[in-house]
């Protein structure tokens, strides 16, 4: 009786002592996983680091996209910063600033189907104001559009310089950026262009349409406004939620 | 070394981790219900950082991610396993690294902060270091500790 009751104290005690040693295990190997995540973690917030400042935009030796602007305005008439027939019924006019993310969004993602359906077709033309309040490289950068635009090139410009564009405020637009895009853009005078955005009649225009977005109450960019022979004056949009929207507010100024 | 109960450690972490999903669910909602994107003029260092190309991740809104990862947190807190403790460190430890990279982002790249990514980067960090005591401490073991109450 005795011995039985031995045997079975010692088989718990062995039971126990397995058990013990199983939870250790598992322990050890838990941790040992944690270990291997809290390397991995470190490791992929380092390489997001170093790949994020390597791969910000605004480098001025490796332009992207220029075939892409040619295909999208290539064949549209220009004339200073209004893309589109002249004859078109109906104005949209944007309120951007070269430096801001939005405009960049509205540029790769809204504008294209709005030239496609309304500016192709001769039914509006859009027409590019400075709105320009981001940071010190903003007007510089507006009066260089509407310096290429004295060429026929304005929209070359903006949308080379969109697809191109660097971190907001990071200073990736200095006169060498410029300089690129405006070549990339297919500006023929350099010369001209140089003398052209220092000039008081292109800086005084980014100030004007930085001033006139601001009366009209605009309170951020890319704002939109349309005139056409169903509008009462400048009909203000804001910034409207796609290009639908857009098309259906020419629709009805026209 | 003297651990706090991981019953203690859960309410806490299904506490700060329902702090989370409040604030990334904020932050979801403000940046939804502004329509479409605009820079803002005058607008706040989160008006900035909400219309970086760095708010989306893969067309996904970043402050959604984190709902999810709050949520994940939440419910690890509800079981006593090792299963749950280590996949509440490996989230919070996900969270963390990705706050870390977000700040780095907001301080060096967007040059503006936030000050809802600051309090979700804080109890980010928090959930870690609780995470990780719950699993330094309690790896391996197996107790029934009760369901936490919610905080």
């Amino acid at each position: 009786m005795s011995n039985k009751r031995e045997r079975e104290k010692r088989r718990e005690e062995r039971l126990q002592a397995e058990a013990k040693v199983d939870s250790g295990d598992r322990r050890t190997k838990l941790l040992q996983w944690a270990a291997g995540a809290v390397f991995l973690a470190i490791v992929a917030v380092v390489v997001l680091i170093v790949v994020n400042s390597g791969s910000e935009g605004g480098d001025a030796e490796n332009l992207q996209g220029a075939s892409e602007v040619d295909a999208l305005v290539g064949n549209v008439p220009q004339n200073g910063m209004t893309l589109g027939k002249p004859s078109a019924k109906v104005e949209l006019i944007e309120y951007g600033d070269l430096q801001c993310p939005a405009c960049k969004a509205f540029a790769d993602e809204v504008l294209p189907q709005v030239i496609e359906n309304r500016v192709d077709s001769g039914e509006a033309k859009i027409t590019f104001h400075n709105f320009a309040f981001l940071g010190e490289q903003s007007a510089p950068a507006g009066a260089a559009a509407l310096a290429a635009g004295e060429q026929g090139r304005g929209w070359n410009f903006l949308e080379l310089f969109y697809r191109n564009q660097g971190t907001e405020n990071s200073g990736y637009a200095d006169d060498a950026f410029l300089k690129a895009v405006a070549e990339g853009a297919g500006v023929k005078d350099i010369a001209q262009w140089e003398s052209d955005r220092e000039s008081a009649k292109v800086t005084g225009e980014v100030q004007r349409t930085t001033a006139e977005a601001q009366r009209l109450g605009f309170e951020g960019t890319p704002s939109f406004a349309v005139e056409g022979p169903k509008t009462n004056g400048l009909e203000l949009l804001g910034t409207p939620n796609g290009a639908e929207e857009i098309e259906e507010a020419i629709d009805a100024a026209g | 070394m003297n651990f706090p109960s991981e019953g203690t450690l859960r309410r806490a972490i299904a506490f700060v981790a329902a702090l989370g999903v409040g604030v990334a669910t904020y932050i979801t909602i403000a940046e939804s219900g502004g329509g479409a994107p605009a820079c803002l003029a005058g607008g706040g260092g989160c008006a900035t950082v909400a219309n970086s190309s760095y708010s989306e991740i893969a067309g996904i809104n970043v402050a959604i991610l984190g709902i999810v990862g709050y949520l994940i947190l939440l419910g690890t807190a509800f079981f006593a396993n090792d299963a749950a403790r280590f996949l509440g460190f490996a989230a919070a430890l996900g969270g963390f690294g990705f706050s870390i990279y977000l700040t780095y982002l907001e301080i060096f790249t967007i040059e503006a902060i936030c000050q809802w990514c600051v309090a979700s980067a804080v109890l980010m960090t928090v959930l870690f270091l609780l995470n990780a005591t719950r699993l330094i401490g309690y790896a391996g073991t197996t107790t029934s500790a009760a369901v936490p109450e919610q905080g």
